[in-house]
């Protein structure tokens, strides 16, 4: 009996002795990722998140700026922006002397060696490499002379050689790079701040050869000497990162808003980092409110929790110094005809659909009146995305809905089959188009929901086998070019153009506008671009979101960055300020 | 005995080539061309053939089942498409926390079930048989979901008793992390698994040996536990043997809500990724323990009941 009392004792003891505790001594921050991290190679850091990660110990030549809006390159890698001829073919890049790769088994002895310019060719061709079949190809695709050709080469071959030499990326010195591209790509230079293009040593690529993606051996501010699929990322500052600076400059109102703090101060500005893997909202939720988390990204059942219905902070959350984040996203979520369908070549009836949506319902319903309803495929926020441009079928007209209908040559419905709208099978996916047939009913249409697993839908769309589907699209950098091209006919399924929607008049403007630099030309032409595809609603226009955050009060020099792999060396924490409110969590 | 033991592990042979045939065929008919999901949104047509190449989908459909085969008798399951790791390391990797979770709690819930089981069964028809009862079925009328989100609000968060989420690996770094999924996964068991021990108890104790037993004598105590007990088992091993392999593949729900890394996890994502090799490893893996949990069954009927032979 004395035994089991003694075991039970310990048990006890162990469960409830050995919860965390706050840390409140190390300068840290905790960040929470709401999906498992699949590894470490730049070339496939496609998605947010696994971007993030890897933008902790990578670097490209450019970051965005960590305060300025709109989105402005800088420097990182480089060491300036770089030269471009006139014809916008050809530009030369400097890179920073000194830059060391952290300390790895890879290299000799264990030290990490200097950054040069054959780690920044050799991590584009990386790139290409048909063997690793890299989710960022498309980058690249195309855009740099002699590049396609390696490519196309060695698809066949046993084995890639990367010694060969490439037109287009030619190694002028050590720290010199001149790249040749095929066509004007004026977005060419935000491909290089994207994770697809961060740079990797050769060594340490060979040496762990296929577990590379665990191994992470970068430049970046801090390191991670393994990486394993747990519930946790700890990652501890790079004490051999270069000297690199806080910004000085930034939006109007930073400087009121705390944000210039730190200008010129070493950067990283916390010694660790931990990310938990947490995916469901409840845990983020609770672990955030016991002060576990520092940043937590507001969605779903966590928006009520979070906003009062005037979309402010709720005064509980004031009272502990919670600071609260609203920003539109430069995304676009919409219901897409498969214009293949001969019934969606009618435009009266794609207009009737639009204006019989009700997305003021739709947004109380689904997004606690958080989003903006979008007028065009370009989000505010973009150039070609012109502010007093309302489309006159983003609004709730019924009456001007069913005459339309009937225009179309379906009165009240009557002769248009039952419309199937692919989704996913997740319970806001299925309410959303419940809501959307509900809306369709009013003027005579059936709305069927075809409910998939994420591959299946993706099957569906890139084969063309689908009526309607939903869909919502990110924006990859900050250029109009990358929303309107889901539009453009080239890039039909299985390309991003899922709706297979073809118009001559904006293909032909499309090309012309994206290959041009930014200029008042090009966002003339992306407006007329914006508009013209407004009007002729290729999709059901849905909503521009809201990306909500919420902080603690002793989170410093955080802003809402839509491309921020590189966003956590600028974070501080203040910990006097922990302390002081760690008695009200 | 031995001979029996060959000729059902030699039953695996069969069975893994029907498995690898069903798993094939639902592959290729059901989910469809995988490069879209793999390569993600900006993929190209081009980019797609290419990847087809290289995953081996362009070789003759017998070719390409001959591979599955393969990789079901040598457990060589190559490395994931969707994340590039390689599938033994994610399975063990995976299966250290879900079987930190589950083991112990389903050990506890079918001890204590059994406990209770004998409990109700001795005062069959009286108020504590009738009050288990009732929770049994509010238990099991309840979803597992409900159960979730109050004890992780209400035990974690409110009264801080114990983690909200995470996992350490070693003892004792788990601890505090599995306790609370554990009661969980505990409470969860309880509902079914006493209801079921409960039926084949009093299965039992109608029985005419047990009859004989009172007349001569013994006490109820001793009837339950020496002679209803003993005769119940062979239901009971069934039960919970054939429960194991549900073990290995984790507690998805628990884990995810409690960002357990374990296999539950790692199968969903598998699914949602169309990554045919990791599903097809836990398909297989979860068919071997089958087999062999089955075998187990039989070997542990001949301990329970000494008149069972196995030829």
């Amino acid at each position: 009996m004395k035994g089991l009392v003694l075991i039970l004792s310990v048990l006890l003891t162990l469960v409830f002795g050995c919860s965390k505790q706050n840390n409140f001594d190390e300068r840290e921050i905790n960040l929470v990722s709401p999906e498992k991290i699949s590894g470490f190679d730049p070339i496939n850091a496609s998605d947010k998140y696994s971007g993030n990660e890897a933008g902790k110990v990578y670097e490209g030549l450019f970051e965005f700026h960590p305060l300025k809006r709109p989105y402005e390159l800088m420097p990182n890698l480089a060491a300036s922006m770089p030269e471009a001829s006139k014809d916008g073919l050809t530009y030369t890049f400097k890179i920073l002397k000194g830059v060391l790769f952290h300390d790895s088994p890879a290299f000799k002895d264990g030290i990490g060696r200097e950054m040069k310019i054959d780690d920044v060719i050799y991590s584009y061709k990386r790139l290409a490499d048909p063997k690793l079949s890299a989710k960022g190809w498309w980058v690249l695709d195309d855009k740099i002379v002699g590049l396609n050709e390696w490519r196309e080469k060695y698809s066949q071959a046993e084995a890639t050689n990367y010694d060969e030499a490439i037109e287009g990326l030619k190694k002028i010195d050590d720290y010199t790079l001149q790249i040749k591209l095929k066509k004007p790509y004026p977005q060419f230079l935000y491909a290089l701040a994207m994770p697809y293009t961060f740079i990797v040593a050769k060594e340490a690529v060979e040496h762990f050869g296929k577990e590379f993606l665990n191994y992470p051996v970068g430049t970046g501010p801090f390191v991670l000497p393994k990486f394993d699929q747990s519930s946790m990322i700890v990652y501890t500052r790079n004490p051999k990162f270069r000297t690199k600076y806080y910004p000085s400059e930034g939006e109007e109102g930073d400087d009121k808003l705390g944000l210039l703090a730190d200008a010129g101060k070493k950067i990283p500005l916390v010694d660790k980092i931990n990310v938990y893997i947490i995916v469901e909202s409840q845990p983020k939720w609770l672990s955030f409110m016991k002060a576990k988390n520092d940043l937590i990204e507001i969605k779903d059942v966590n928006i009520q929790q979070t906003l009062t219905p005037e979309n402010e902070l709720r005064p509980e959350h004031k009272e502990k110094g919670m600071r609260l984040f609203m920003l539109p996203m430069l995304d676009v979520a919409y219901f897409a005809f498969n214009h293949e369908n001969p019934i969606f070549k009618n435009l009266k009836l794609r207009q009737a659909m639009n204006l019989a949506y009700d997305r003021d319902g739709a947004n109380k319903l689904f997004h606690e009146n958080t989003a903006f309803i979008a007028h065009g495929p370009v989000p505010p926020g973009l150039a070609g995305n012109r502010k007093e441009f309302k489309n006159p079928y983003s609004k709730l007209d019924l009456e001007q809905a069913k005459k339309l209908l009937a225009e179309a040559g379906y009165p009240n419905g009557k002769g248009l089959p039952e419309i199937t709208i692919q989704t996913r099978n997740e319970t806001v996916a299925r309410q959303q188009i419940e809501f959307f047939a509900k809306c369709m009913d009013k003027i005579g249409i059936k709305i069927n929901v075809g409910m998939n697993t994420w591959p299946e839908l993706v099957n569906k769309v890139t084969k063309k086998q689908h009526q309607m589907y939903t869909m919502a699209w990110g924006a990859d950098y900050p250029d109009a070019e990358n929303f309107l091209g889901l539009l453009y006919c080239p890039n039909q399924s299985p390309g991003s153009n899922g709706a297979n929607y073809c118009n001559p008049e904006f293909d032909a403007l499309y090309s012309k506008a994206t290959i041009l630099q930014d200029s008042p030309e090009r966002t003339a032409m992306y407006e007329k671009l914006n508009e013209m595809a407004a009007l002729d609603v290729p999709w059901i226009y849905g909503f521009n979101r809201t990306d909500i955050y919420l902080t603690q009060a002793w989170l410093k020099n955080y802003k809402v960055m839509e491309f921020n792999h590189n966003q956590f060396q600028y974070l501080n924490v203040d910990l006097e300020v922990k302390k002081q409110l760690s008695k009200k969590f | 005995m031995i001979k029996y033991i060959v000729r059902r592990l030699l039953y695996l042979i069969p069975v893994l080539l029907g498995v690898s045939f069903i798993i094939f065929v639902l592959f290729n008919l059901v989910s469809g061309d995988p490069t879209a999901v793999l390569l993600g949104k900006n993929a190209t047509a081009r980019q797609m053939a290419e990847l087809r190449e290289q995953l081996g989908l362009n070789k003759p459909l017998l070719d390409q089942y001959f591979d599955v085969v393969k990789s079901a008798f040598t457990f060589d399951f190559g490395r994931s498409w969707a994340t590039k790791q390689e599938i033994s390391q994610m399975i063990i990797q995976g299966a250290y926390p879900s079987l930190t979770l589950t083991v112990p709690a389903f050990v506890f819930a079918t001890i204590l079930s059994l406990i209770i089981s004998l409990v109700v069964a001795f005062y069959r028809g009286k108020g504590i048989d009738l009050f288990v009862r009732f929770m049994c079925i509010a238990g099991v009328s309840v979803s597992a979901l409900a159960y979730i989100l109050f004890f992780q609000y209400f035990f974690a968060y409110q009264l801080g008793w114990f983690e909200i989420s995470g996992f350490e690996y070693g003892f004792p770094d788990f601890v505090p992390f599995i306790a609370l999924p554990a009661i969980i996964f505990v409470l969860l068991s309880l509902g079914p698994d006493v209801r079921f021990f409960r039926t084949v108890i009093l299965d039992e104790i109608y029985q005419d040996y047990v009859r004989t037993a009172r007349a001569k004598g013994l006490s109820e105590v001793v009837i339950l536990l020496k002679h209803v007990l003993r005769n119940a088992l062979i239901p009971i091993i069934t039960y919970v043997v054939i429960q194991i392999p549900t073990l290995i593949l984790g507690a998805l729900l628990l884990e995810n809500f409690f960002s357990i890394p374990g296999l539950g996890g790692i199968t969903l994502n598998a699914l949602n990724s169309s990554d045919f090799p990791v599903i097809k490893a836990m398909a297989i893996l979860s068919s071997v323990l089958y087999i062999i949990l089955s075998l187990v069954t039989d070997v542990l009927y001949t301990f329970a009941d000494p008149r069972v032979k196995l030829k």
